[in-house]
């Protein structure tokens, strides 16, 4: 039995790895209420100090299953993990699910805003359905940081209203906009930070996300160097 | 009654397979544990099995009562006084056909509780019934009979009512059967003292949780924390969530089975949910069980779902088990 801290994603979810995405969906809908603040089936078991951690790793989880694309990246990088495990560890691990050693390149000092209200961030769930009337951007367009920026001006946007929605640290969409690629983190989070930006700002997310990672990709360093893993265990 | 022929000779023993013992608990009075348990032994007896309900509450006894009959002669409390050693012979046949009552009336009031001796004796009795499914009725709290109960059970069911105080005595309840379950059943000598540390909420070690616990024993001694993390799975709480008011209740217990997985590291399974019904009240009252009274009500239709979920496991050992009794009554609604 794994600690909150070692599930990977879907076992955060307790969803099966081959889960279709309205099943990532529903049990991300479970999971939000279940350990929402408040929520009475968290009486008396979990700290707030716990519920603050878990509540943030499901919203992670949530967001690079719930995007195609960055999902078939993790569900990639947990392969790769996994064979290094057996390699490793002779097989002692092989489970069909692998520990997430994936390394979180989140660095320490920038943190989730812990008292932003977090929402669902699903472009089927009816808070947001105004955020779903799409710009009529050709097939072609580029999305750089540039573009995204004015669509959120267009909107009339505060970054901090993003963060809140999507619960990415307004540093870091700052740096989506202003295109730092290298302060950054992994590709498989910048396609979800993209892809919820997108959303909140009434792009269409996967036209985005493949632009914008295009860039980004082709720009970022072949070997990023392994930051401080935030939730390393001790 | 059929009792009397079945008795008869050592045949039964070898025909029979063992009953399947389910503990219905839950933490807090109050939240219709007795309640379920009266009218789920009914739905399972009118489901074709033979059940057998036992009062195990001596505090509070009033299992009779929910399942509307007269306190019998002799119960659970001859037992405990050692006026009657076999409690084969306590289990009284009800008006309810398939249902026999071991009830836990006129206890001592000086000293109610059966000893420790006492208590694996009855459970080894509960287990020799000629019954399919023995249905024990819990006590609330967490006092260490209570506890053995639910640990020697096969199946443990746990009630919880969408509101904070029966949350946290559910909770305090998985979290004794946790503790308790896992010094009884590991076998290695220091794990058994850490799991007695962390029994004390406030332990030098900082074990807070299950999980605390499962690193600590891995830390200790990695081969046996691989024993206990298997042992684990053997405490599976099946949950019933009574008197739900509204969806969010009702979705409680998904939440509630997901915090079994996240903080005690255990699988649960959510039985169901009964709603909250005046007609429960009436039955009460009218001392007759809801499933009979009122059978088209919600909350009976609700119960019956549970019932028919419980009674899929006897159905199938039933089914790979040679002829049991061939007076056996024809099941009614098998919809399985």
């Amino acid at each position: 039995m794994k600690s909150i801290l070692d599930q990977n994603f879907y076992e955060l979810l307790e969803v099966q790895p081959d889960a279709p995405t309205d099943e990532i969906e529903r049990a991300y809908q479970i999971a939000h209420s279940t350990y929402d603040t408040g929520s009475l089936a968290l009486y008396s078991v979990f700290e707030e100090g716990d519920a603050v951690v878990l509540r943030e790793r499901l919203d992670t989880a949530y967001r690079v299953l719930s995007d195609s694309a960055s999902r078939r990246e993790y569900d990639a990088a947990i392969a790769a993990e996994c064979a290094e495990v057996d390699l490793e560890a002779n097989g002692n691990n092989g489970g069909s699910v692998g520990p997430l050693e994936i390394e979180l390149e989140l660095p320490l000092e920038i943190e989730f805003e812990a008292e932003a209200e977090p929402q669902i961030i699903a472009s089927s769930s009816v808070e947001l359905g105004e955020f779903d009337d799409f710009e009529d951007d050709p097939e072609d367009t580029v999305y750089d940081g540039d573009r995204l920026r004015r669509a959120r001006l267009r909107r009339e946007l505060e970054l901090e209203h993003i963060a809140s929605i999507t619960k990415i640290t307004p540093t870091y969409l700052s740096f989506l906009e202003e295109d730092r690629f290298d302060d950054l983190p992994a590709p498989v989070y910048v396609r979800g930070f993209v892809t919820a930006y997108a959303r909140c700002v009434g792009l269409d997310p996967a036209l985005v996300a493949r632009s914008y990672m295009e860039r980004f990709e082709s720009t970022a360093p072949p070997k990023r160097s392994r930051k401080k893993n935030l939730f390393a265990r001790s | 009654m059929k009792t009397g022929s079945k008795k008869k000779g050592a045949r039964t023993g070898t025909e029979r397979a063992a009953p399947r013992l389910i503990a219905l608990g839950g933490g807090k009075g109050g939240i219709g544990k007795t309640f379920l348990a009266a009218n789920l032994s009914v739905a399972l007896s009118r489901l074709g099995l033979e059940v057998v309900a036992v009062d195990a509450d001596l505090e509070g006894s009033n299992l009779h009562t929910c399942l509307g009959v007269e306190p019998p002669p002799m119960s659970l409390a001859d037992f405990v006084a050692d006026r009657e050693v076999d409690v084969g012979k306590l289990a009284a046949a009800t008006s309810i056909p398939n249902l026999r009552l071991i009830a836990a009336t006129h206890a001592n009031l000086w000293s109610p509780q059966p000893s420790d001796e006492q208590r694996v004796a009855l459970v080894g009795h509960l287990r020799k019934l000629p019954a399919d499914i023995v249905l024990i009725d819990l006590g609330a709290g967490t006092h260490p009979a209570v506890m053995d109960y639910y640990l020697s059970a096969d199946e443990g069911v746990v009630v919880f009512a969408p509101e904070p105080t029966s949350v946290e005595n559910g909770y305090s309840f998985m979290r004794a059967a946790f503790y308790r379950g896992m010094h009884r059943w590991m076998s290695d000598e220091p794990l058994r003292d850490l799991i007695a540390q962390a029994m004390d909420q406030h332990n030098e070690r900082g074990i807070r949780t299950p999980l605390d616990l499962l690193r600590a024993a891995r830390a200790l001694d990695p081969a046996g924390g691989r024993r206990l993390e298997k042992l684990v799975h053997r405490l599976r709480p099946r949950i019933i969530l009574n008197e739900a008011r509204s969806a969010t209740d009702i979705k409680m217990g998904f939440a509630i089975k997901s915090v079994c997985l996240k903080y005690f590291g255990i699988e649960a399974d959510y039985l169901g949910y009964v709603n909250h019904d005046d007609v429960v009240r009436k039955s009460v009252l009218a001392r007759k069980p809801l499933v009979l009274s009122h059978p088209k009500s919600d909350a009976a239709i609700y119960v019956g779902r549970i019932a028919r979920k419980l009674a899929a496991g006897s159905f199938r050992s039933k089914a790979v088990r040679p002829k049991a009794r061939s007076n056996a009554p024809a099941p009614t609604h098998r919809k399985l």
